[in-house]
């Protein structure tokens, strides 16, 4: 009787959006925790610092490949090298204590710039590659790989400092991401200048940089978990 | 990489790239460049805990430099475009060092090193670096051992080898990442096993031999990058052979022995024929054996001496030798087909009894078309009378040697006959429902056929109602088919069952063909002659349902594809051939009613055997 089904069928359809609506919201939290376990939290927060630990140690065992067979099929000459990279614009600790001492937020910033700094550069630097055939084909893939690294790090630090920003660990200061100095170095045309060469050096320190940093946050904000 | 040539000197440039950091391609490249020009050099720059350098230098030879303080050490740090050369902050002359604290090493800073004289510099392209790439880390220290496991033959075993990381590297707060080659020997060896290089403070050592000493020692080097640190200290381990249980082996022993032993025994006695003990530990296998024939005979085929056994011999039923047979062997026991009683079984007088109920004492009524479980295990056994035949058997069996029908079938001896073509010759032979004629319990065997066939002569006819002709009709196929083993082996896969001739005594409702033992027996060839009654037994069906009439004739047909068609000849039945019991399968009559059982294949000729037991055949008389 299609009289009983009337008052019936929006009563439903409420309950399904609520059910579903509901879902929604606590699926936007991301987390398998719930808020009372601040414990279960902070694992998760170790959780995805050594997932981007790992990411940040395998991206520069890469680039270390590459220099390396840069170094042994091309030998560039000593003169060729300027040894200036374009990333030098960004403020990084160069220390163990300065890297201790310098404060959390910063930090992750610093991380951030540096692999933002980096995504154009590779890309091209990947591109030229391929065009040219400069490399073998397993280096050449060794290049997609970095530079698709670099793209996903960076996600994988956000994503990190968006959990520590909700776990209340970083103050939310990161808002300026996009600062002056990453986009500078991004759009500097120093970077277009770098030879091959010098590229894959500069990168291969950056990358090590990123790796000690991230470890280095990581054994400051969740030392428990595995340091 | 390549050396840059002073060029107040002439030397071979070799240009060695070290991909291994296993040695220290740095220092030993520059050890073979810089030796021939004895210019003062660095020797190393090396940083422990990426916290801090040194870097040491060689004097040369050229000049007299080796007092301290005639060569200083310049650096400069290129961590700003307007950088300047400076002085070593410390200075460790007894080693020629210069050392670089915490405050004065940038890491991820290029840092150039060179030497200056009085007026001279020595600079070294190669002499710059970065401090990450420098960076040789400590070995771990506080090596330890533990067993793991001892494999169960005792020969080899496991180890956990665990340690802690250097102290000088700072890995707790992650600034350096380091990984471990653990490298083994046995003690007085010369090269060293090298496992993989992993990130753990533990490493398990496996197929370690028992009784043997090693040595492991282990190294570290930073994550991704190439230059390793010394060897640790070597620890020394041995695990000896672990006593193992005397209980063990006395046990094994013990065993080993009495297994010998018992070894012995049987084999003594197996020698020495003792003929008890022979029985008992290798009972004789239970096989029909006819008393006076061998069965050797059969096997061979030699039809002639089994005619002439068959035959009486010289008229004695039994030829003299026959006797002597199996007279070594005392434990044989012969089948010996002994009368039944209708109500129990009487050892003495069996046969009489059978002689009875072929004679038209109405009995057990049909029992459906059951196969009866024939005595298999009956052969060989000791008791002498065939108290485990069934009635029906005996009486069937016996039947099966009467004489058949005579001359019906001569006609068609030759002419395969069509099913329907033959039915109405079967029909003329059918004399009517289930009468027999008085017959001769006993019929002789007159001639046995090359092809096997046992002809018996002819005594009076059965009559035999014809039921479902369909069967029977093949038998009038008058060619010899001797796919005798064929026909077993198809129809052994179809029915496992026995056929028996049945002769069915006259006015009995004698069912045997309820109780008949089947065969997949393949058709004999046609007996020549005339007079021999040879009813063919009809494969019997299991189910009881099967049975249109109940008081059918009880003639058993055989279930073969062929069908033979015999010639009525007297006195003799063709011998079809042997089955697995040695017993003799003889023709069937030629012109049979079809069994109470449906046959399974009503379209095929049925086989024309029967079957008989040898003892039945013993105790035939011409």
């Amino acid at each position: 009787q299609p009289g009983r089904l009337a008052p019936i069928s929006p009563l439903f359809v409420a309950l399904v959006c609520l059910a579903f609506c509901s879902r929604l919201s606590r699926m936007k939290a991301a987390s398998i925790c719930t808020n009372s376990q601040t414990g279960c939290h902070f694992l998760s927060l170790a959780n995805l610092f050594d997932r981007v630990i790992h990411h940040s140690a395998r991206m520069h065992g890469i680039s270390n490949d590459l220099h390396s067979e840069f170094e042994l099929y091309f030998l560039p000459s000593k003169n060729r090298v300027s040894r200036n990279c374009h990333t030098s614009t960004i403020l990084t600790p160069n220390g163990k204590e300065n890297a201790q001492r310098i404060a959390r937020e910063e930090l992750t910033e610093v991380i951030l710039k540096l692999l933002l700094a980096w995504r154009d550069p590779l890309w091209h630097f990947h591109q030229n590659m391929a065009r040219h055939h400069k490399f073998n084909n397993l280096s050449s893939n060794k290049s997609l790989e970095m530079s698709e690294m670099v793209h996903e790090l960076r996600k994988g630090v956000q994503k990190v400092a968006e959990k520590m920003q909700m776990l209340g660990i970083i103050s939310n200061s990161l808002g300026t991401l996009g600062s002056r100095e990453a986009l500078l170095a991004s759009d500097s045309p120093e970077w277009r200048l770098m030879n091959d060469y010098n590229l894959l050096y500069c990168f291969r320190r950056d990358s090590n940089k990123i790796q000690n940093y991230l470890k280095i946050l990581k054994c400051r904000i969740v030392p428990e978990h595995g340091c | 990489s390549f050396a840059h040539i002073p060029s107040t000197s002439c030397m071979l440039i070799s240009v060695r790239i070290c991909r291994d950091g296993g040695g220290k391609p740095y220092s030993e490249s520059k050890i073979l460049l810089h030796a021939s020009t004895l210019e003062p050099h660095f020797t190393d720059c090396i940083s422990r805990d990426q916290v801090t350098f040194r870097c040491w230098w060689s004097p040369g030879r050229l000049h007299n430099l080796s007092s301290p303080g005639t060569l200083s050490v310049f650096y400069l740090k290129k961590d700003s475009p307007t950088s300047e050369w400076k002085e070593c902050p410390e200075y460790i002359h007894e080693n020629r060092e210069c050392f670089f604290d915490a405050n004065h090493t940038s890491i991820w800073t290029p840092y150039c090193v060179q030497l200056r004289g009085q007026n001279i510099t020595y600079f070294n392209e190669d002499d710059c670096f970065t401090v990450e790439n420098i960076v040789r880390p400590d070995p771990p220290v506080s090596l330890n051992w533990t067993l793991l496991n001892i494999s169960p033959s005792g020969l080899s075993y496991d180890v956990l080898v665990n340690w802690e990381p250097p102290p000088s590297a700072d890995v707790s707060v992650g600034w350096m990442r380091i990984e471990y080659e653990v490298q083994y020997r046995e003690r007085n060896a010369t090269n060293w096993e090298t496992l993989e290089k992993q990130p753990h403070t533990q490493q398990t050592i496996y197929g370690l031999q028992i009784g043997k000493e090693y040595e492991v020692h282990i190294r570290s080097r930073m994550q991704a990058f190439v230059k390793f640190g010394e060897f640790s200290d070597s620890i020394f381990f041995e695990v000896t052979e672990i006593p193992s249980n005397d209980s063990t082996v006395p046990f094994t022993l013990v065993l080993t022995f009495g297994i010998v032993g018992v070894l012995m025994v049987a084999m003594l006695i197996v020698i020495s024929r003792q003929q008890r003990l022979m029985m008992i530990l290798l009972p004789p296998v239970p096989t029909p054996k006819i008393k006076g024939i061998d069965s050797e005979l059969l096997k061979k085929g030699k039809l002639e001496e089994l005619n002439f056994i068959l035959n009486g011999g010289g008229g004695d039923g039994l030829p003299a030798y026959a006797t002597d047979f199996y007279q070594e062997e005392p434990w044989v026991e012969f089948i010996e087909v002994d009368e039944e009683d209708v109500e129990g079984e009487d050892k003495e007088d069996n046969y009489n009894s059978d002689t009875q109920k072929l004679l038209g004492l109405p009995h057990r009524t049909t029992e459906g078309c059951s196969t009866i479980s024939y005595p298999d295990d009956d052969s060989g056994q000791a008791s002498s009378d065939n108290t485990n035949l069934p009635a029906h058997d005996s009486q069937m069996l016996i039947a099966s040697l009467l004489p058949g029908q005579p001359e019906d079938n001569e006609d068609t001896v030759d002419t395969p006959a069509s099913e329907t073509g033959e039915r109405p010759l079967i029909q003329t032979q059918i004399r009517g429902p289930q009468t027999w004629v008085n017959t001769d319990l006993y019929a002789q065997v007159s001639n046995v056929m090359p092809s096997g066939g046992v002809v018996l002569s002819p005594g009076q006819q059965p009559k035999i109602q014809d039921n479902t002709s369909s069967s029977e009709s093949k038998t009038q196929k008058g060619e010899k088919k001797n796919e005798d083993k064929e026909g077993i082996e198809e129809q052994t896969k179809n029915e496992p069952r026995f056929q028996m001739l049945v002769v069915i005594p006259e006015g009995s409702e004698y069912s045997a063909e309820s109780d008949a033992i089947q065969t997949s027996t393949p058709p004999s060839s046609p007996v020549p002659g005339s007079g021999y009654q040879t009813i063919q037994p009809q494969p019997m069906e299991t189910k009881p349902a099967a049975m249109p009439d109940t008081n059918q004739s009880p003639y058993i047909l055989p279930e073969s594809p062929q069908s033979q068609l015999f010639a009525p000849v007297a006195d003799y039945t063709v011998v079809q051939e042997l089955d697995t019991h040695h017993s003799l399968l003889l023709n069937p009559p030629p012109s049979q009613s079809p069994s109470l059982c449906q046959p399974q294949h009503p379209l095929k000729a049925p086989m024309p055997v029967g079957y008989v037991t040898p003892d039945l055949l013993g105790n035939l008389t011409p």
